[in-house]
């Protein structure tokens, strides 16, 4: 009965996706695939964290909670979804807290974050002249001003929907609300960034 | 095609503005930005936030990132191991040891219990309490004859037919 119910459950996962098939080693105590969704996602964890809190320091150390609750988790996880939309709703339910409580003001103060606020931008040959160094910079600034001025599930929703390329039934899985709603969120959000960021045309 | 702004299918434009719509359906789009100027605003709006968000490329994650997390997961995980591992070796024999002690306690137990006291039913009790005046009357009165019939007889006259 349990090797039937163990044979559906990696069926299911197959297909849904490979991380949720890579967990489901985990949860049998394979280190190794941890190591594989550790390295698949760590990155897109920490710049949509980054991008939600706007700082390094406190991005990784979500990021941290976030892999440290998914490997906690592993005995009890069940691919009822896909591992993505799971991951992100770990990500986002820290992400809210930690902006709602003011963590992320505390840690600046206590953090010696050094990480730069703009990544060192690699050109080998032609490297950018100053002033377009600066405008980027200045372009830079107010992208991340109006998506920071966004309200929390509204940022949330955008950055999933921009920079992890999620489908709407997806965010709306991860928010925990209707897909409709999360249009809506969605048509909000860009019609500010629109106003905003419409003199940077 | 109907306009998504009229119809509240902005989701339609939005695709469109992030390249996330097919080719059928992205030729649809812009047949209909051609005639609509409510659309063409809004897609050509949507397009320039969607650059500018381009330019906001992610900082690389540091260097020890991974590292931190298994010592963290090592920490976390493991206290208890760590706590229990040099008691190991002892709990691996003490857990049988102490389950046949438990039996042998128990089975002593069992095999020294003091007998139980007999005691009066309770219902019992009951009845002696409950016994009618007349009939502890009746009692006495049957001593009393027969007290009084023994000093009716001889002395030894029991004896002496014995």
């Amino acid at each position: 009965m349990e090797e039937r119910v163990k044979t559906d459950m990696g069926a299911l996962a197959a297909s849904l996706d490979f991380d949720a098939e890579l967990m489901l080693r985990v949860k049998e105590g394979d280190g190794a695939s941890f190591g594989k969704l550790l390295e698949k996602h760590r990155a897109p964890v920490i710049h949509f964290l980054y991008r939600m809190v706007q700082n390094q320091g406190v991005a990784e150390e979500l990021a941290q909670e976030v892999f440290l609750r998914v490997y906690r988790s592993r005995e009890s996880y069940e691919p009822t979804a896909k591992f993505t939309t799971w991951l992100f709703r770990i990500a986002t339910h820290l992400a809210l807290n930690s902006l709602r409580d003011g963590k992320n003001q505390r840690l600046e103060e206590r953090l010696d974050d050094d990480s730069p606020a703009t990544p060192v931008r690699q050109v080998s040959d032609r490297r950018p002249s100053v002033e377009q160094t600066m405008v980027y910079q200045v372009r830079l600034d107010e992208v991340r001003r109006a998506v920071a001025m966004l309200p929390e599930k509204q940022r949330a929703a955008v950055l999933m929907h921009k920079y992890e390329e999620m489908e709407y039934s997806q965010i709306a899985k991860v928010l925990n609300c209707s897909e409709s709603a999360v249009k809506s969120l969605l048509f909000r959000a860009y019609e500010t960034l629109r106003a905003r960021l419409a003199h940077m045309a | 095609m109907k306009c998504p702004m009229e119809t509240r299918e902005n989701g339609r434009l939005l695709d469109y503005a992030s390249g996330k719509l097919d080719a059928v359906s992205s030729a649809q789009v812009e047949e209909h930005l051609q005639v609509c100027p409510a659309c063409r605003e809004f897609a050509g709006g949507q397009q320039l936030v969607w650059q500018a968000l381009d330019a906001w490329e992610p900082t690389p994650a540091s260097m020890d990132f991974d590292r931190r997390l298994y010592q963290a997961i090592e920490q976390q995980a493991s206290w208890w191991v760590r706590l229990t591992r040099p008691f190991n070796p002892l709990f691996r024999h003490a857990v049988p040891i102490a389950a046949a002690a438990g039996v042998v306690i128990m089975a002593g137990l069992l095999m020294n219990r003091p007998p139980a006291k007999p005691t009066l039913a309770p219902q019992e009790s009951a009845q002696v309490e409950t016994l009618p005046p007349d009939q502890l009357q009746h009692a006495l009165d049957d001593m009393e004859m027969l007290r009084e019939f023994n000093h009716l007889l001889p002395p030894d006259h029991g004896d002496s037919k014995m």
